[in-house]
């Protein structure tokens, strides 16, 4: 666990910051009525995109064991995650979509990518087909995401390294020849690099804006729940599974 | 509040002057923050809520899931204002609201016909 990823979770009780910690005396329950709960600085709209099985849900997850609500995880799904993190003094609330069980290049609708701020685009590095697809990938990126949407190519399965096949530089030396686009290697099972890959990912939208559109424009920017129900004809209609 | 059986009494404690959540709401299993304190309201709904036992399934005939109906619970309109949260894919036009982090649920519900209404149920949740 990171705890930087987990800034929230630890001010417990605090209500966010700013308020008058400087007086440990002061009755808590007395005092918390008169600080207004802390709005979030910033909302994006994250989505993963990859191959099938390269490990886009389990970038989304903390924890990889099985004691989780299998009825939710196998049966249901998830769908999407609002995470918080707290960075540069913001706090910055992420909508994070994956796309697993949409991996066919042309069933993820266009309105995944449209309001997308980030990109995180996953392959695995002990699957030479995966590290093949991503041109097709880029493709979509290029047809639907915004130019603006910062992107971040993972290689995942690190802790499968005796397996790799796609060496570092590889990864590294399709990322250059796109013009912004961030690399790193994560490990999904052992939570390597995940909380990073999502920070970094805000680092970079965040460095990019204008502080003051940020606030006004962002906030009316954000996707709603679902997808746009609009979908260009050229596409089949969305969640389409491939079996 | 009323104060007639002691789930009452001990609900007042969590709730403030206002209505709204006194304390942070977090998850049951690993912790992760849901709600910061006073920025959900407490709504009487009932509404049923799959189990969070491993064994029993979510699916979308609702008869043969195990479950409870609960009807307590924190309300938001915006789902901005969770500060971690996952939601399930649709079953029906419902979406179930489970821990971000560790992915236990399901802790709460939201409707697809209703896109301003979240709800946590309070039994299924932590307050610290």
């Amino acid at each position: 666990m990171d705890p930087r990823y987990d800034i929230p979770r630890r001010a417990a009780g605090g209500g966010g910051g700013g308020s008058a910690n400087s007086s440990p005396a002061l009755g808590a329950q007395s005092r918390r009525r008169k600080m207004p709960p802390r709005p979030a600085d910033f909302k994006l709209q994250i989505i993963i995109i990859g191959s099938r099985g390269v490990g886009k849900t389990s970038l989304m997850e903390r924890f990889t064991d099985d004691t989780f609500c299998e009825a939710c995880k196998s049966t249901v799904g998830v769908d999407f995650k609002i995470k918080t993190v707290e960075l540069r003094g913001k706090k910055i609330r992420l909508q994070i979509w994956d796309t697993a069980g949409q991996e066919r290049f042309n069933s993820i609708t266009s309105a995944y990518y449209r309001g997308a701020k980030g990109i995180v685009l996953v392959y695995d590095i002990t699957k030479q087909e995966t590290f093949e697809d991503l041109p097709k990938w880029m493709k979509m990126i290029d047809k639907y995401a915004s130019e603006e949407a910062e992107l971040l190519l993972v290689g995942n399965k690190l802790d499968c390294e005796t397996d790799r096949i796609i060496s570092r530089q590889q990864g590294e030396r399709f990322a250059s020849r796109i013009s912004g686009m961030r690399f790193c290697e994560a490990s999904a099972k052992d939570n390597f690099n995940v909380d990073e890959i999502f920070l970094k990912l805000v680092d970079d939208i965040l460095s990019k804006m204008p502080l003051e559109v940020t606030n006004k424009e962002l906030s009316n920017s954000v996707l709603s729940l679902q997808p746009e129900p609009e979908v260009p004809p050229e596409l089949p209609p969305p969640r389409m599974r491939c079996c | 509040m009323d104060q007639e059986s002691k789930e009452s009494t001990d609900r007042s404690s969590l709730v403030s002057d206002d209505g709204k959540n006194s304390k942070s709401v977090l998850c049951q299993r690993c912790g992760s923050k849901v709600l910061c304190p006073g920025t959900a309201v407490l709504a009487e709904k009932e509404l049923f809520l799959p189990s969070m036992r491993k064994k029993s399934g979510l699916s979308s005939t609702e008869a043969s899931v195990d479950g409870d109906t609960l009807s307590a619970h924190w309300f938001v309109d915006d789902m901005y204002t969770f500060e971690n949260v996952g939601f399930t894919k649709d079953v029906g036009r419902i979406k179930y609201l489970i821990c971000a982090d560790c992915e236990i649920g399901p802790i709460g519900w939201h409707s697809l016909d209703d896109k301003k209404s979240f709800y946590i149920a309070l039994d299924r949740v932590n307050h610290a």
